[in-house]
């Protein structure tokens, strides 16, 4: 599940714009159905269902004429590694990122991420492209696959075959709630550059809670350590912006000098990197402080392993 | 208006077909439609676990599952599983060690503890917490339901 | 006989573990709650509400609404206009027909085929209003100026014709007020050495029952009432329906399936109820009414915010001399259990420790907010908040130990307070000093505060607090009691139909082991009959943690009789005088040589297969010796009184303001332990609740509207973050309580917001005023970025 704005805060839809608005079902099998489908643009995709249910149910989802559900197609499933990148079908479920050792073992921040998850339940049903295409500006698995320069593939049917285009995840988001994706188009993989080695990443998901919370602020770190200079060194973060986002200025102040000289020019830099907006979560300010007062415990943690 | 959707699955190890339309979710489904009255709304956003179901071998929350995506699948609710010698256990150490007060929630925690035994045969109590992190009760305090389950493992394995 | 399985008998089954009787039903899904209740006929009703906070309604159009196919009826205001008020002060129509007030309120209703017709049709209503200033706080409504909320007069047509003014139009904001005295503050306040002044703020946070609200609602061709309803208090709604509607209460049934959580939050009429009853009546047909979640924290009622003021002083051996406290409660539109609050706190505020001097002044205050109910501890949260911050911060101040501070303070057994409570059983002293030893208090008090300084974001810190609160009922109404009726069978099997309501709480199972007691029966030979008031004896309801000590001394009352008729009859049977007999193990027996005489079963069988048959029925009704207060709040309101002292332990992150709850030590006098099991899991769930109340549990209230209404950002408190919990029983046997036990429903959630309040200043040296202590509120105050509440300016 991609944490949503609170109820209040997403207006309603007209009735006749809700699941009123549906006329067709459809379960395609194949990617070839299922982007043939999609040739008008009028579907909305049911992946997970673990957003678009309770929006229906409170007359928050704006709905298209047909509703495909793509839970059947095969094309969509399975982490597949090749020599130098991952490849997450876009129905990977938050478990299936969970369990998978190379997951663990390779993009720790995203395992991190996805232990965070929401619960048991949300994660055997979310997956990995709802959450993307969800684009929440706290999206619990968004961060991470920042940090791993992760990229997005879509799918369309163009002159009858079907065609892709992939881009960088950086640039899919537009704003909250809102990406890249055509309506003709869907969001079929996210591929995942293998880091270097000696790459390391660590998120963390501020809260009360070890799941079933939206963040407040999420950060995302990665870096190949060499001594106490850091290179490759890779910053995200979610809920400060309206969507989450790399912190370039962030990852400059920190390869610029080594740590822990790096740390406070690098926490003013991250000041300059969010926008954070103040809501029922939190306000503006608390989470600035937060960034702060995290990062540098992070960093802290960081100089002294 | 709205289309009718033909479904056909295993609920509890019998195969049914029922008819439903698209907004309907499976929770509304298997209380409405096929008269399952165990699984409870609670919420209807995912959050509080009353509609724990288990669909293909995995814990759900019968709220956010479309009931149309239910066709093909296999689906357990806690009517499902009268003899299963697990849920048999964890529902009498329910009682025992008193981890049942207004009840609304209980299905939901017998549903997700089993799901947690399948995967962890002897949970440690941190493991539990975690395991019951998306179940809700108000009643509780939760630390008699994490006494039970943690009974009934010991008692099932 | 024989081949029947023999019943296990395992000593007095006082004090033991025992599970609850309808815990197999519920863990196995097979309990039918009112959700799962499906009338043949039956039609579903949905409410609108009103899309603005505060505006006259200007026009109501139904017509596309009724011309939906599957429609059965939709109405208004207009279509009832019989309709009467409901609530504490009747100052709330069910169905707002020129004006709301707030955005719960209800403006139309559906009735139709089913819940996706009558929610279809109920988009097609539209309303026209025009809008009122918003009232937003309790602070502008007092201004000068402000929009009143109930300043006209509200006026209903009878079913004859006839106007009359319902509740009067009212020239201020002020729904109610309730003051109270004792001593004299300007003499305490001279013989003080010390005198500290604070503003406590208590914010909004509702009920969360797992079980959304419901009813049912059902004519029969006679015109009688049948609901199914999730009440707290059957027969008092009873009656109430009964003036609402005109009619003959002796015409009204209520059934009461099995509820998914009280807490309170079901002790007062709401507006769907009457409104689910209209439908009824108009369709002819059944009519099941279902909240879903978001209208559940919309339109269920909220535990009561509270500005209070506070200012107490005590002398430099310690002791208290005086307690000055102001209070403005936020009302919210219309007037509930809320308002009456004061009744609880003042308790607190007078009584739980010595304070000769006191003044307690209150307002409730309308406003364009959600309005408040009763909710488990009834104001006794939002007063000993303020109280134990004060006990600590006078110790502090004079340099005092604050658990010394505090026994010098603490009540003791026999007191009788200026207020009237009379404590026969109190076990405040043991109740501190045990939390205090088992937590190693003193110790870790004293570390936690040299710690201050030491460089280290991540504090830990200890805080104390205790409760008083009523034991052994609560007289508010004229009669606190409760009726039973026990039937015993041929074959030794009793029926025990209590007037008692069983929410959750394990009141059956009680119930059921003092009869089984008394009649030397195992919990097998029960069934508690408790839903029906056609069937139950009177009851006042489940509230006020009455129902062990009251309907437990009714059950008891009602076996008690059951008993002497068996021995009466075995006496004349074995020709042995009855004072020479007992019941044990389903047997008759001779208590002086234990000899078993016969089964008791066997002798109800050659009592009833004879022609002077007699019966085994007996009935009891038991009205506890307490007393309504008078005019001044003075009297003795409870038969019993508990105590109990928490002490918790905390970890405060001061980079981020989270505060982690890591341990709860309770010590509780509650009499005595009937059921060990029920009893720890009361005290359990009331700390977890107490743990929402202080640290995760917020509802946001911004200019009249909820921007929180659902689980995502209502925090309840989830398993991984529960503390380790300790308690310890304090075990005073009262003398009036049934085997000697006193109430204990409410009292674990009331301390722990206060006791966490003193060890967050305990690890930190920051005394926080307002709840709740979420992560940035705590921030904000750790590193001066919030004012402390302040008293308000106009008043």
């Amino acid at each position: 599940m991609s944490p949503q704005p609170a109820t209040t805060g997403r207006p309603a839809v007209a009735p006749e714009e809700g699941v009123a608005a549906i006329e067709t079902y459809a379960a395609p099998r194949s990617l070839a159905e299922a982007v043939a489908l999609l040739r008008t643009g009028e579907a909305t995709i049911l992946a997970g269902g673990t957003d678009l249910m309770p929006q229906s149910k409170t007359g928050r989802a704006r709905f298209q004429r047909m509703l495909m559900n793509v839970r059947h197609v095969p094309e969509l499933r399975g982490i597949r590694g090749t020599q130098d990148c991952v490849r997450f079908g876009a129905l990977t479920t938050i478990t299936e990122l969970l369990d998978s050792a190379l997951v663990k073992n390779r993009f720790n921040a995203l395992w991190q991420a996805a232990d965070h998850f929401a619960s048991e339940q949300l994660r055997n049903a979310a997956t990995i492209g709802g959450n993307i295409c969800n684009a929440s500006p706290a999206g619990d698995t968004l961060v991470p696959l920042l940090v791993f320069d992760a990229r997005v593939e879509l799918t369309s049917e163009v002159n009858g075959a079907a065609a892709r285009r992939t881009l960088p995840l950086a640039e899919f988001f537009v704003g909250p709630g809102r990406t890249q994706r055509r309506a003709t188009e869907l969001l079929t993989a996210v591929e995942v550059p293998l880091p270097p080695d000696g790459f390391f990443s660590e998120f963390y998901k501020f809260g009360t809670r070890p799941a079933l919370d939206i963040s407040a602020i999420a950060i995302g770190f990665g870096a190949v350590r060499d001594g106490q200079r850091l290179r490759q060194v890779r910053v995200a973060f979610g809920a400060v912006a309206p969507t989450p986002i790399r912190a370039a200025k962030t990852e400059a102040a920190l390869a610029s000098q080594p740590l822990p000289a790096a740390i406070e020019p690098a926490l003013a830099a991250a000041a300059a990197d969010i926008h954070p907006i103040s809501d029922i979560r939190a306000s503006a300010w608390y989470r600035r402080e937060l960034v702060r007062n995290v990062l540098r415990r992070m960093l802290n943690n960081v100089t002294q392993n | 208006m709205s289309p009718k959707i033909d479904v056909a699955f295993k609920l509890n190890g019998v195969d049914v077909r029922t008819t439903v339309s698209p907004g309907m979710s499976a929770l509304e489904m298997l209380r409405d439609e096929l008269h399952l009255t165990g699984t409870k709304y609670g919420c209807g956003e995912g959050e509080c676990g009353a509609c724990t179901i288990n669909v293909d071998g995995l814990s759900a929350n019968a709220c956010l599952m479309f009931a149309a995506d239910c066709h093909g699948r296999e689906i357990v609710t806690i009517e499902g599983l009268v003899s299963d010698p697990r849920t048999e256990a964890l529902k009498k150490s329910f009682v025992a060690y008193g981890a049942v007060q207004c009840g609304f929630c209980t299905p939901g925690f017998v549903m997700q503890a089993r799901n947690l035994l399948e995967k962890v045969r002897s949970p440690t109590p941190e493991q539990i917490r975690r395991g019951i992190e998306g179940n809700l009760c108000r009643c509780t305090g939760y630390k008699k339901i994490v006494e039970a389950i943690s009974e009934a493992a010991a008692a099932s394995s | 006989m024989d081949a029947m399985e023999k019943p296990k008998y395992d000593g007095s089954l006082i004090g033991k573990r025992i599970p609850k009787m309808d815990a197999p039903e519920k863990a196995s899904g097979k309990t039918r709650y009112i959700h799962d209740i499906d009338l043949p006929g039956q039609l579903h009703a949905k409410i609108l509400r009103s899309s603005e906070v505060h505006a006259r309604i200007v026009a109501i159009d139904t017509g596309a609404a009724r011309a939906l196919p599957g429609v059965h009826a939709v109405i208004t205001a207009a279509d009832v206009p019989w309709q009467r008020p409901i609530g504490v002060a009747k100052d709330h129509l069910p169905l707002k027909g020129d004006r709301v007030r707030s955005p719960r309120d209800e403006i139309a209703a559906v009735a139709a085929e089913s819940e996706d017709i009558a929610a279809a049709a109920v988009k097609l209503i539209k309303v026209e209003y025009e809008p009122l200033p918003i009232v937003a706080t309790a602070e502008d409504s007092l201004k000068p100026g402000a929009a009143l909320l109930h300043g006209e007069d509200l006026i209903v047509t009878g079913p004859d014709g006839k106007r009359e003014v319902v509740h009067k139009a009212s020239h201020d904001n002020v729904a109610m007020t309730f003051n109270y005295g004792q001593g004299d503050i300007p003499n305490g306040e001279a013989e003080s050495v010390v005198v500290v002044e604070d503003v406590f703020r208590l914010h909004y946070v509702t009920h969360c029952c797992m079980g959304v609200s419901g009813v049912i609602a059902e004519f029969d061709a006679s015109e009688n009432l049948l609901l199914y309803s999730n009440t707290q208090v059957p027969f008092l709604h009873k009656r109430e329906f009964a003036e609402l509607l005109g009619m003959d209460p002796g015409r009204i049934r209520i059934i009461q399936p099995p509820i998914g959580g009280g807490f309170g939050s079901k002790l007062d009429i709401y507006p769907f109820e009457p409104i689910a009853i209209y439908l009824a009546k108009i369709t002819h047909r059944p009519v099941k009414l279902i909240f879903s979640r978001e209208e559940e924290f919309m339109a269920s009622p909220t535990r009561q915010p509270v500005l209070l003021k506070m200012r107490s002083g005590c002398r430099s051996d310690g002791r208290l001399t005086f307690r000055d406290v102001e209070t403005v409660h936020d009302n919210g539109a219309y007037t509930s259990w809320g308002a009456t609050t004061p009744f609880v706190m003042m308790q607190t505020i007078s009584s739980l420790y010595r304070v000769p001097n006191c003044n307690y002044r209150t307002r409730a205050i309308y406003t364009n907010n959600p309005y408040a109910g009763s909710f488990r501890g009834y104001g006794n949260l939002q007063a000993t908040f303020a109280v134990e911050a004060h006990m600590d911060k006078l110790a502090e101040a004079i340099g005092m130990d604050p658990l010394e501070f505090r026994l010098i303070n603490a009540q003791d057994p026999g007191e009788v307070t200026p207020q009237g409570m009379h404590f026969k059983s109190c076990g405040f002293k043991d109740c501190l000093q045990t939390a205090a030893s088992r937590s190693d208090y003193q110790a870790k008090f004293s570390a936690a505060r040299g710690k201050w300084n030491d460089g280290n974001p991540v504090k830990r810190g200890v805080g104390m607090a205790s409760m008083l609160h009523v034991g052994g009922g609560a007289k508010i109404y004229p009669s606190d009691g409760c009726g039973t009726i026990i039937k015993m069978d041929d074959f030794a099997h009793i029926t025990l139909i209590t007037g008692a309501s069983e929410i959750g709480q394990g009141s059956e199972t009680v119930l059921a082991q003092l009869a089984c007691e008394e009649l030397g029966l195992p919990l097998s030979a029960v069934t508690v009959v408790n839903n029906d008031t056609d069937v139950k004896p009177w009851d006042v309801g489940v509230h006020a943690s009455r129902t062990t000590f009251i309907a437990g001394n009714s059950a008891l009352g009602a076996a008690r009789k059951a008993k002497a008729k068996i021995l009466a009859a075995a006496a004349s049977k074995f020709g042995r005088p009855a004072e020479r007999l007992d019941l044990r193990e389903g047997c008759v027996i001779d208590k002086a040589t234990g000899e078993k005489l016969i089964e008791i079963g066997k002798l109800i069988r050659s009592l009833h297969f004879s022609d002077k048959a007699e019966l085994v029925m007996t009935t009891f009704y038991y009205e506890p010796p307490s007393h309504k207060q008078d005019k001044e709040f003075r009297g003795d309101v409870s038969a019993a009184y508990a105590w109990a002292t928490q002490v918790v332990e905390i970890e405060v992150d001061t980079e981020t303001g989270i505060v982690k709850l890591l341990k709860v030590i309770g010590a509780h006098d509650v009499g005595r332990v009937l059921n060990r099991l029920g009893i720890e899991g009361q005290i359990e769930g009331g700390v977890v609740m107490g743990q929402g109340y202080a640290l995760t549990e917020d509802l946001i209230v911004e200019n009249g509207v909820i921007r929180n209404p659902n689980f995502r950002d209502y925090k309840l408190v989830t398993a991984p973050e529960i503390p380790e919990i300790d308690v310890s029983f304090i075990e005073t046997m009262d003398g009036e309580g049934p085997q000697g036990a006193k109430g204990v429903g409410e009292a674990p959630a009331i301390c722990v917001a206060a006791a966490v309040a003193n060890a967050i200043y305990n690890a930190t040296g920051v005394r926080i005023t307002a709840l709740p202590f979420t992560p940035e509120n705590v921030y904000r105050a750790l590193h001066s970025n919030s004012q402390p509440p302040t008293w308000i300016a106009a008043a």
